[in-house]
C-alpha cells in the first residue's frame, strides 16, 4: 500500500488557538539554523573584520558563495547599488528555498510523526510542498517589488506603468489619432498588466509547490514500490536528481524575483522625455 | 485500506473547500509562513547580508583604488620616463652644438695661431738671413783685408830676397802656416 503525501499540510499541534503545521515545524527549523549560521556569521564579522584581518572558516566560505551570487545579480540589474539593495530579498529566497527543499531528503522528515487514532501524521514535512509557504514568499516578493518601485521611481510614475493616463493626456494633446490609438491601446495593456501581477504570485506560487511536491511523490513511490534492501538503494539517484531540483527552483524563484524588482524600479522614459531624445538626436544628426 | 479513507477523507475535504481546500490553503498557515519567512529575512538582512556585503564592497572599492593608484603610477612613471628622455635628447643636441662650435672655434683659433706662427717664422729666417748676409759681408770685407795684408808682406820679402823656385814653396807654406 502507497501512502503518498496529501496536497494540504497536516496540523500537528497548535499554539494557543494558532495551529502549526508539520510544514511550518520544518520552517521553524529552517529559522532556528538560519539564525545559528547569523550568529556565528556575526561572531565572524565581529572577529576578522574589525581588526581588518583575512576571513576564516564559516566566515570565508560565505563571502566567496555570497561573491558569486553578486555576480550574478550584478548580470541582471546591470547596477552595483541596485544589486546590494536587492541581495537581502533575493539572497534570503535563495537560501531559503534551497535549505527548506534539502531538508526534505534529511531522515526523519515524512516517517517521524504522530499516530492520531488510525491516521499518521509526520512531524516534519518540506516547507515548500505546502502552497501556504509558497505562496506567502510569492506574495512577499511580488508585493515586496512593487513598494521597491514606488520608493524608487516615485508613485505617480509607478502607477503609469499600469495606469497609463498620462500617455492619453499626452495623445489627445497632440491630436494625432494614431498616437491617440496607440494611447488607449497601451492604456488597456497596462490593466491587463495588472492581472498579470495576480499571475505572477500564483505562478512562482505554483510552480515551486509543484516541484517540490512532485518530488516527495516521485521518492514516496519509488520508496514503496521497491521492497527489502532496495528501498534504501533504490531511492538514492531520484534523491540526488531531488538535491539538483531543489536547487534549480530555488534558483528560479529567487532569480524571477531579482527581475520582477529590477522591472519595478527601472525608469519609463515618458512622452516627454523621449520627445526631447528624438529633438536632441536630430539635433545632432 | 486505512489509506484509502484517508484519501477519500481528503477528497470530501476538498470538494466542500473548493480549489483551495484541495491545495490547502489556509490563511492561518499563510499568515504563520509570512512571519517565519520575515523573521528569517530580518535575521539574514541584518546579521548576514548587510555586514558582510558591506565589507566586500568596501574591500572591492580598496582594490579598485588599489589597482588605480598603480594605474596612475604606472602612467606617471611612463610620463616622468619620456619626459626624461626629451631632456636627455634636448641636453646631447646641446652638447653636441656646443662641442659643434667649441670645435669650429678652436680651428679658427688654431688656423690664426698657424698664420702669425708662421709670418712671425717667415720674419724671423729673413732677419736671420740678412744678418747672415751682412755677416757675410763683413766677413769678406775682412778677408780681402787679411789677404792683401798678407799680399803686401809677401810682396815685401820676395823683394828683398832673390827668389828661387824652392824659397818660393817655403815662402808661401809659411805665408799659409801665418794664415793659419
Amino acid at each position: 500500500m502507497i501512502s503518498l503525501p496529501p496536497l494540504a499540510a497536516e496540523q500537528v499541534f497548535k499554539i494557543g488557538s494558532f495551529p502549526i503545521s508539520n510544514t511550518m515545524v520544518n520552517s521553524f527549523v529552517a529559522l532556528l539554523l538560519f539564525a545559528i549560521f547569523a550568529f556565528f556569521i556575526n561572531k565572524g564579522v565581529k572577529k576578522y573584520y574589525a581588526d581588518n584581518k583575512a576571513p576564516k572558516g564559516v566566515l570565508n566560505f560565505f563571502e566567496s558563495i555570497l561573491e558569486f551570487l553578486l555576480s550574478n545579480i550584478d548580470n541582471v540589474t546591470k547596477d552595483r547599488k541596485k544589486t546590494l539593495k536587492f541581495l537581502p530579498i533575493v539572497g534570503t529566497l535563495f537560501f531559503f528555498i534551497l535549505i527548506s527543499n534539502w531538508m526534505g531528503l534529511i531522515p526523519g522528515t515524512g516517517s517521524l510523526g504522530l499516530h492520531k487514532g488510525a491516521e499518521f501524521i509526520p512531524l516534519f514535512r518540506p516547507a515548500n510542498t505546502d502552497l501556504n509557504m509558497t505562496l506567502a514568499m510569492a506574495v512577499f516578493a511580488v508585493i515586496g517589488s512593487h513598494i521597491i518601485g514606488i520608493l524608487t521611481i516615485g508613485f505617480f510614475k509607478y502607477a503609469n506603468k499600469f495606469i497609463k493616463l498620462g500617455d492619453i493626456y499626452h495623445a489627445v494633446k497632440s491630436l494625432n489619432p494614431i498616437k491617440i490609438l496607440t494611447a488607449v491601446i497601451e492604456f488597456f495593456v497596462g490593466l491587463i498588466e495588472i492581472f498579470s501581477e495576480a499571475a505572477k504570485m500564483v505562478s512562482l506560487s505554483l510552480r515551486l509547490f509543484g516541484n517540490i511536491f512532485a518530488g516527495e511523490v516521485l521518492l514516496t513511490v519509488i520508496a514503496s514500490l521497491i521492497g527489502g534492501f532496495g528501498a534504501y538503494g533504490i531511492p538514492l539517484p531520484f534523491m540526488g536528481l531531488e538535491l539538483l531540483v531543489g536547487f534549480i527552483q530555488a534558483v528560479v524563484f529567487s532569480m524571477l524575483t531579482l527581475v520582477y524588482l529590477t522591472m519595478a524600479t527601472a525608469e519609463i522614459h515618458g512622452h516627454d522625455e523621449g520627445h526631447h531624445n528624438a529633438e536632441e538626436k536630430a539635433s545632432v544628426a | 485500506m486505512i489509506e484509502f479513507i484517508h484519501i477519500a477523507h481528503a477528497a470530501e475535504e476538498a470538494a466542500s473547500g473548493g480549489v483551495a481546500g484541495t491545495l490547502g490553503l489556509n490563511l492561518q498557515y499563510f499568515i504563520g509562513q509570512l512571519i517565519t519567512f520575515s523573521i528569517v529575512l530580518l535575521i539574514l538582512w541584518k546579521f548576514v547580508f548587510t555586514p558582510v556585503a558591506k565589507k566586500l564592497t568596501e574591500r572591492t572599492e580598496k582594490i579598485e583604488k588599489a589597482m588605480s593608484d598603480a594605474n596612475s603610477i604606472t602612467r606617471e612613471k611612463a610620463e616622468f620616463e619620456a619626459w626624461k628622455n626629451q631632456q636627455m635628447s634636448s641636453a646631447r643636441q646641446s652638447a653636441a652644438a656646443i662641442v659643434a662650435q667649441a670645435q669650429t672655434d678652436a680651428n679658427k683659433v688654431k688656423d690664426q695661431t698657424l698664420i702669425i706662427t708662421k709670418n712671425d717664422q717667415e720674419k724671423l729666417i729673413a732677419q736671420a738671413r740678412s744678418q747672415m748676409e751682412t755677416e757675410k759681408s763683413k766677413m769678406m770685407q775682412e778677408a780681402k783685408s787679411e789677404i792683401a795684408d798678407v799680399v803686401t808682406m809677401a810682396t815685401e820679402k820676395i823683394l828683398k830676397q832673390k827668389m828661387d823656385s824652392h824659397k818660393d814653396q817655403e815662402l808661401v807654406k809659411e805665408m799659409l802656416s801665418s794664415i793659419k
